[in-house]
């Protein structure tokens, strides 16, 4: 038997905004008063998943912290977290425009060696996100046949990787891809699968590696740019300032760290330099010793 | 709270504590400021290289950075805001204020804070400028 | 030039049987070097006999970005030992340390618990207030009764007011009468009448 939602209206205003205020502490996420029916729907839907009979139970349960089960439903109702090509693809375009000039202002100075520049995707997932940095590299960089570029993935799932590596997707997953770039880079297997091109797939680098395994993690170094996008939030307190830690140690002095477009590490830890650009704020770890 | 330049003054308010948040931007919106907000001391630096605030409520006990590297930080190349800046703490040992001016801070008070004195002194901040 | 691949395979595993021994990384954890320093301590992870070592390091370390690193390896020692050599911390001069050691204990909800009835009776009211910080960020059922009773008992507003804060995400109707008590020991103090003013009005009907 369903436990009816009581009248389908949503939250009371004081709930609502004590629900948004976790949410914003917890994640920095914050909701405009348009979203308002939205996060209702959400919610109500995660509480009904989680057999609790009404938001104070669910919400109560939320808030101790062990139930990391409904904070990941709760994150994953709220945020879009499919991965596709040019996913927020704005920060590739931060990437050519103001990150790899600074990267390349920043060569040969001490602790800085010349050699390639090397772009880190963490979770890589099923390999859009590496992959769709290539492709912007190559069709839209003016310095790509001038400059050496080592592109990794890496991902603590081994089976997505595998995937990664066979590179077959889907027209929703290359639903942003320009048509010409399908046609350069891919080859049709039917009409609705198509591979990414060897020479791509074998210029990626992929590994198996926890992000918050320190051990682990101390293969991962000297990176110019990081990509580590909508997985922080799922991680509790002391699993994220390790990961922030571990992400630290894989950068240059200097490094450029990007998370997802709605995270910031405010809510985990100070040991980056928030820098502005244009399209939105990227991490810095600090140049000097190293 | 008219700048020269017509626009309203806008206030970062930044507190760990939402009902402190709450209460300074209640006097501040009263005293005729926009008011945005910041949790921590990351978060108002964050929220500063977006925006150009006219002033800055600043608390010295917040998590992951405190007040004072929160001033500095604001001060810093990083941001390099000149807006005048008024910490606010619980604490009330010269050593206190000795430290905030050093970080950048133009006034140091002492919580709790009554209405008429941070509307007083926000509104001078404002119409003195800034010194260097 | 263009898309480059390195060449070696994966190196994970290997780094993995090179890893650093014990020995050499207590040394590093008082290298010169502060790299080497914060990398010690993160890699310390794990290691119970590293926590002494840790603990004495956090007391005479002056970079920021290293007693970050320490902190992040102490707090999955949720023990009683660690909690209070952290706790000494609370009443430092420094604070930046003070509020990362803060954070740090918020983690480490099972031994910080434990040194609550200390904390409460501390004579420094600086100390009360920080750990109501702590209550307000800690993950645990226990908090929320910890911060009722300062609310309840303790003699200086400010400790009163932090503690009100950190209550309210979960305040419900049954707090209201707790909230004005406070408001009437302290009438007058405006931000606390502000806070209870407008709050408890609002507490009645919390839950549908």
């Amino acid at each position: 038997m369903t436990i009816p939602m009581v009248a389908g209206a949503g939250l009371s205003d004081l709930d609502f905004e004590k629900f948004r205020e976790y949410f914003y502490k917890r994640t920095g996420i914050q909701f405009t008063a348009a979203k308002r029916y939205f996060v209702d729907r959400r919610i109500d839907a995660c509480i009904q998943s989680s057999g609790h009979r009404n938001f104070g139970g669910w919400f109560a349960a939320l808030r101790l912290g062990d139930r990391t089960d409904l904070l990941q439903d709760l994150i994953n109702q709220l945020t879009v977290n499919e991965t596709y090509f040019l996913r927020e693809d704005y920060q590739f375009d931060s990437l050519l425009s103001e990150v790899l000039p600074r990267v390349l202002a920043g060569r040969g100075r001490p602790g800085r060696p010349a050699g390639p520049v090397k772009i880190l995707s963490l979770p890589c997932s099923t390999g859009e996100e590496p992959y769709s940095i290539a492709l912007r590299l190559l069709e839209e960089w003016d310095q790509i046949d001038h400059v050496d570029v080592e592109i990794h993935g890496a991902d603590i799932d081994s089976a997505v990787l595998d995937r990664a590596r066979l590179a077959v997707y889907g027209n929703r997953s290359l639903q942003r891809v320009p048509k010409p770039w399908l046609a350069k880079y891919f080859t049709r297997i039917d009409e609705d699968r198509y591979q990414l091109d060897g020479g791509i797939r074998d210029a990626v680098t992929l590994a198996q590696v926890n992000v918050c395994d320190t051990p682990a993690m101390r293969a991962v170094q000297d990176f110019d740019v990081i990509f580590c996008r909508n997985v922080l939030i799922y991680f509790d307190e002391l699993s994220s300032r390790r990961a922030a830690e571990n992400l630290y140690g894989a950068l240059r002095a200097g490094g450029f760290l990007f998370l997802g477009h709605s995270e910031s590490m405010s809510r985990i830890s100070p040991i980056f330099t928030p820098v502005r650009l244009p399209e939105g704020l990227v991490y810095q770890r600090p140049t000097g010793a190293k | 709270m008219t700048m020269e330049d017509g626009t309203t003054a806008t206030a970062l308010v930044v507190d760990d504590a939402a009902t402190v948040r709450l209460y300074h931007s209640s006097l501040l919106r009263e005293a005729g400021f926009d008011v945005e907000e910041a949790a921590n001391g990351l978060e108002a630096v964050e929220a500063a290289l977006g925006t150009v605030f006219d002033l800055f409520v600043v608390d010295v006990n917040m998590p992951k950075m405190d007040g004072y590297a929160c001033v500095e930080t604001l001060r810093s190349d990083t941001v390099g805001t000149g807006a005048p800046i008024l910490m606010v703490s619980t604490e009330d040992r010269p050593e206190d204020a000795d430290r905030a001016y050093r970080a950048g801070a133009n006034l140091y008070l002492v919580k709790p804070v009554s209405a008429k004195r941070l509307a007083r002194v926000a509104t001078m901040l404002i119409a003195k400028g800034v010194p260097e | 030039m263009g898309l480059v691949r390195r060449d070696t395979s994966p190196q994970v595993g290997k780094e993995r049987s090179q890893a650093p021994a014990y020995d050499l990384l207590e040394r590093h954890l008082n290298s010169p070097d502060p790299e080497l320093r914060r990398e010690a301590a993160l890699e310390l992870d794990g290691w119970d006999e590293a926590v002494p070592a840790l603990l004495g390091r956090l007391d005479v370390e002056s970079e920021p970005a290293v007693c970050d690193a320490i902190l992040t390896t102490l707090v999955g020692h949720d023990i009683g030992p660690v909690a209070a050599r952290l706790v000494g911390h609370l009443a430092g001069e420094d604070t930046g340390l003070r509020i990362a050691v803060a954070d740090a204990l918020a983690a480490m909800p099972e031994s910080t618990l434990s040194l609550l009835p200390d904390l409460l009776v501390d004579p420094d009211h600086d100390v009360r207030i920080m750990t109501a910080m702590v209550l307000a960020n800690m993950r645990h059922p226990e908090a929320e009764s910890w911060l009722v009773a300062m609310v309840r008992g303790d003699a200086h507003p400010n400790v009163v007011t932090a503690a009100i804060d950190a209550l309210l995400p979960s305040a419900r109707a049954e707090h209201a009468p707790l909230l004005q008590e406070a408001m009437r020991r302290f009438p007058d103090d405006p931000f606390l009448r502000f806070v209870v003013e407008t709050t408890v009005p609002r507490l009645a009907g919390t839950y549908r």
